[in-house]
């Protein structure tokens, strides 16, 4: 078969596939040099010396086209409208891409001294402190990698204070039944069981909360882990009796902050009752999700939990210069190597800089804002559990639909999501918190005109399972790859290219 | 700016639409008492003009790499990447995109990160590899949980002479765990297989040891694990160097059932130490305990390649509180540095990059070596790092060379390190970017502190 054929057989309408680097290996071609050694060789133990590397090699074009070609068969929230609940797919403003890049951040050793790196250490307090103003609460640590490494981070904070304080046995730990996944995977890495708290109508049930308290023994619970607004979008209205219910327990108020881009400026989950809380900054804070990562999960905690935060702490002196504390005897020790996600950071500030306080609150607004016009515009067509306006129920930031009606004709959720890759919308968040719901999350950085394409597409995929169910149930059919076998892939999983 | 795009009209239309005077009307579950009363008090906004400004005079206020020869290391690395991967990752297709849980928006990260899982695995000489973890520390603790969530034992036998910040990152993260840790005590800067003969117990559930270690010496792998495998079930933990698998055996090739590493020398900014890159590779047996994503190759319906997230049932999304681990966001767009940077070199160029670390590393070595009263503290073998025990006190050396423009290397002794050493050490890594002239110029340094 010539090449030509392969490639026809491949690729699904115009867009050519591409194949592996290792298809395209071209024998003793490189895409790069090296200056020639400048020194005298020293030889070396053959003993030591493996059988050779074995990567593919290609020229620098080949390089540049694949990757190329690779970055055409992706949804971004560049090019797609991306209303990922739960995930804050907002704009990536390209400052902090700039920010980030310049030398004097890029290029600095993480094991410096501190009088070199003034500046960094500089951005990393404002940062620190800033949070600290936005959560509402005493001292940050910017040490977490990512969301679930900060709830981890937190989780063991909270058990080094009640160890500290005689209550080594709270080792459980209550989370809603509407969790993102990491709570209860969190909870096991620091070897602390996990019970489940109902919701009912999204919200925390008062008396089920109260109820698993007393079966457990209050003297064991460490904490309660909640996220505010809830993962079905709505804002808990007894947040404050819940965080009195929990402290009544001696327990602590645990935030999962997915979700502050719906409070930002609004309120401050120190003000509630939260003891400790971790945001997401590729969340809230515009960083770039980059296909996964890199995130950062920076965790804000109470006066009295402050002491067992992660060490090294970004401090600033009395004359003014800034230092890493790593004397905090208290502390839980080291979470990851070095400081932190630093060039995440970076973008963080310059994030917050940029909107100031008042377009924070701007960003809380438009957000719910934007979910609540979205939701009140498919509300006739997409069934929607805890919406509805006029009785005064509103959602946060994200809106829950489960469309029952629309799946009782016959097409499966997992059909309307694959439509929408059709019309150039990422699907949303599926299944979650909910069986069969969609979660729709559309941020506040999308213009009107994009919201009402959007709903012009919901409603069209709507009519389209009354009038032709068929494209529907096939879709998608304008993307890259037909439906990928998911179950074949998990049956007998390839996971690494053999020739 | 706070980038959002409505104007007065499109907010009047959109509250006439939903129902409501105002977007106060949308906050009004909750309760008065916690809602802020006036402005959070933050700088106010920036312009981007104001932020180049600012920033541009922050970053100013550091000297590193980019203006001082760098002989820091003690696992990030000041490597060589070509400029095409900065060019090629600022693709909004690549930054913007969210973990591809939908294949077919996301064949691009799909197949670029399958193509990093089976790249990482040839480096390292093991089956599998997933697509990142957030640094090399907690991919060190990944692999430990890993190794013991196999075997069902609870004794880690681990090198003193790994990184001290890995090793105290294990420690928080066993610290509630019914886990002991067994420290294996170093002979000349390495740990002796005999070792970890004696410390093997019933219920060992691995060794981990890093190569080279965090003196710069080379272990002997093949050595440990062979006496671990004389323990059933026990896995050997390669901590290992992406660039030193190179030229240097890899972990498969000594006989290594997971590896685990830092991938920030693999086309990534030393970035003040984040974000990295955790590497962990492995076995075939290990696929369906392994922490975080995985990328599998399939078929769509219609018969054509295709590429998936798989075997999620590990995960935390699925799998709560029984997951493997609670990793969720990765280190993606770290994987796709790593992947262009390797892609870009080939074998011929990393087979380079690392001859040349050896190469210029002995060099510096002997030249320093060659003055009086600087020796070096152990006698293995060494890649790309080595230890100095200097004739003053190390903080003096370290201050000199600032004072001269170089970061003559890390010193050994004090908190930054963990109290690694108590004396006068210096650890001085060498990348194929330190020309003849840096390194001439370092040692003419060190002689004028010669006493």
């Amino acid at each position: 078969m010539t090449t030509l054929e392969t490639t026809k057989i491949a690729s699904r309408g115009d867009r050519p596939t591409e194949p592996l680097i290792f298809e395209k290996h071209v024998e003793h071609a490189t895409g790069v040099d090296l200056p020639p050694l400048d020194v005298s060789e020293t030889e070396i133990d053959k003993k030591l010396c493996g059988s050779g590397v074995h990567l593919p090699s290609l020229g620098q074009h080949d390089v540049m086209a694949h990757y190329t070609h690779l970055s055409d068969r992706n949804f971004s929230v560049d090019g797609n409208f991306y209303p990922l609940g739960s995930c804050t797919m907002k704009h990536n403003p390209r400052i902090n891409e700039w920010a980030a890049a310049l030398p004097g951040f890029s290029c600095l050793h993480p094991l410096q001294d501190d009088d070199t790196i003034q500046g960094a250490l500089r951005l990393l307090y404002e940062t620190r402190t800033m949070l600290q103003e936005i959560a509402g609460l005493h001292e940050v640590s910017l040490q977490p990698a990512a969301g679930a490494h900060g709830e981890f981070t937190a989780l063991k904070v909270i058990r080094a204070y009640f160890a500290d304080h005689g209550q080594p046995e709270r080792n459980v730990v209550l989370t809603a039944d509407t969790a993102h996944g990491t709570n209860p995977a969190s909870c096991t890495m620091c070897g602390a069981s996990v019970e489940e708290v109902r919701t009912s109508e999204g919200q925390t049930d008062l008396d089920h909360l109260q109820e698993e308290i007393d079966k457990v023994g209050a003297d064991r619970i460490a904490a309660f882990m909640i996220t505010n607004p809830s993962t079905a979008g709505i804002f808990d209205a007894k947040i404050i009796e819940i965080a009195e219910i929990v402290h009544a327990a001696g327990a602590k108020l645990y935030l999962d902050g997915a979700n502050m881009n719906a409070l930002l400026g609004r309120v401050r989950p120190g003000e509630f009752g939260t003891d400790a809380m971790h945001f997401n900054t590729h969340k809230t804070f515009s960083t770039p999700h980059g296909g996964g990562g890199p995130g950062s999960g920076p965790i804000a905690v109470t006066e009295e939990l402050a002491p067992y935060l992660p060490v090294p702490q970004v401090m600033m002196s009395n004359d003014g210069s800034f230092y890493l504390d790593r004397d905090r005897p208290k502390s839980i020790g080291k979470v990851r190597s070095f400081i932190a996600q630093f060039g995440v950071l970076v973008r963080c500030w310059t994030y917050i800089s940029a909107c100031g306080p008042r377009g924070l609150r701007n960003v809380a607004d438009t957000a719910v804002l934007n979910a609540n016009y979205i939701a009140s515009q498919l509300l006739d067509l997409y069934a929607m559990p805890y919406f509805d306006p006029s009785n005064g129920k509103f959602c946060a930031h994200e809106f829950v639909t489960v469309p029952q009606v629309l799946l009782d004709k016959g097409v499966t959720l997992i059909d309307i999501a694959k439509r929408m890759i059709d019309y150039g919308v990422h699907p949303p968040t599926m299944h979650w918190p909910i069986h069969n719901c969609l979660m729709v999350e559309p941020t506040e950085t999308e213009s009107k005109a994009a919201l009402d394409s959007f709903i012009d597409v919901m409603r069209q995929i709507a009519g389209e399972i009354e009038s032709n169910i068929t494209v529907v149930k096939q879709a998608p059919s304008e993307s890259d790859i037909a439906r990928a076998d998911e179950v074949a892939a998990a049956r007998n999983p390839i996971i690494t290219f053999v020739e | 700016m706070d980038y959002t795009q409505l104007n007065d009209k499109h907010r009047q239309e959109m509250l006439d639409a939903i129902g409501v005077d105002s977007i106060d009307a949308l906050f009004d579950v909750i309760p008065e008492s916690i809602r802020c009363q006036g402005e959070l008090d933050l700088m106010p906004a920036q312009s981007e003009l104001e932020l180049q400004r600012n920033l541009a005079e922050m970053a100013a206020n550091n000297r590193g790499a980019h203006n001082m020869p760098c002989f820091m290391g003690c696992g990030a690395y000041d490597h060589f990447y070509p400029v095409l991967i900065d060019q090629l990752i600022s693709r909004g297709e690549f930054l913007t995109s969210y973990t591809p849980y939908q294949a077919e928006a996301s064949q691009g990260s799909l197949q670029a990160f399958f193509e990093f899982q089976t790249q990482i695995a040839r480096l390292t000489g093991l089956d599998i590899a997933n697509a990142s973890l957030y640094e090399g520390a907690t991919a060190v603790a990944e692999a430990a949980l890993l190794a013991i969530n196999t075997s069902k034992h609870s004794d880690l036998l681990v090198a003193s002479t790994m990184h001290p910040e890995y090793i105290a990152v294990l420690r928080t993260v066993l610290s509630d765990l019914p886990i002991t840790l067994t420290m294996l005590e170093a002979t000349d800067g390495h740990i002796a297989p005999r070792t970890v003969k004696t410390a093997i117990t019933d219920d060992t559930a691995a060794v981990i040891v890093q190569s080279p270690n965090v003196w710069g010496q080379i272990e002997d792998w093949s050595g440990c694990f062979e006496e671990v495998h004389g323990c059933d079930k026990a896995a050997g933990i390669a901590v290992f160097n992406p660039i030193a698998c190179g030229m240097l055996k890899t972990p498969g090739e000594c006989g290594a059932d997971i590896a685990a590493g830092e991938g920030q020398p693999l086309g990534n900014a030393l970035n003040l130490g984040g974000p990295y890159l955790g590497l962990l590779a492995a076995k075939d047996s290990y696929a369906r305990k392994m922490p975080g994503r995985l990328i599998g190759m399939t078929t769509d319906s219609e018969g054509r390649r295709a590429f998936c997230l798989t075997l999620q049932t590990r995960e935390q999304h699925i799998r709560g509180a029984k997951a493997t681990s609670n990793v969720c966001t990765n280190q993606g767009l770290m994987a796709m540095r790593a992947t262009m940077f390797m892609t870009t070199l080939g074998s011929i160029g990393m087979s380079e990059m690392a001859r040349q670390c050896w190469h210029k590393s002995h060099y510096l070595a002997d030249a320093i070596t060659s003055l009086d009263g600087w020796n070096l503290k152990y006698s293995g073998h060494f890649f790309n790092e080595f230890t100095v025990e200097c004739p003053i006190p190390v903080t003096e050396v370290v201050e000199k060379g600032k004072a001269n423009g170089i970061l003559v290397g890390v010193a050994a002794s004090g908190r930054r390190m963990r109290g690694l050493s108590t004396s006068d050490d210096l650890i001085i890594a060498v990348t194929e970017k330190r020309t003849k002239h840096e390194m001439d110029a370092l040692v003419a340094l060190f002689k004028e502190m010669s006493p």
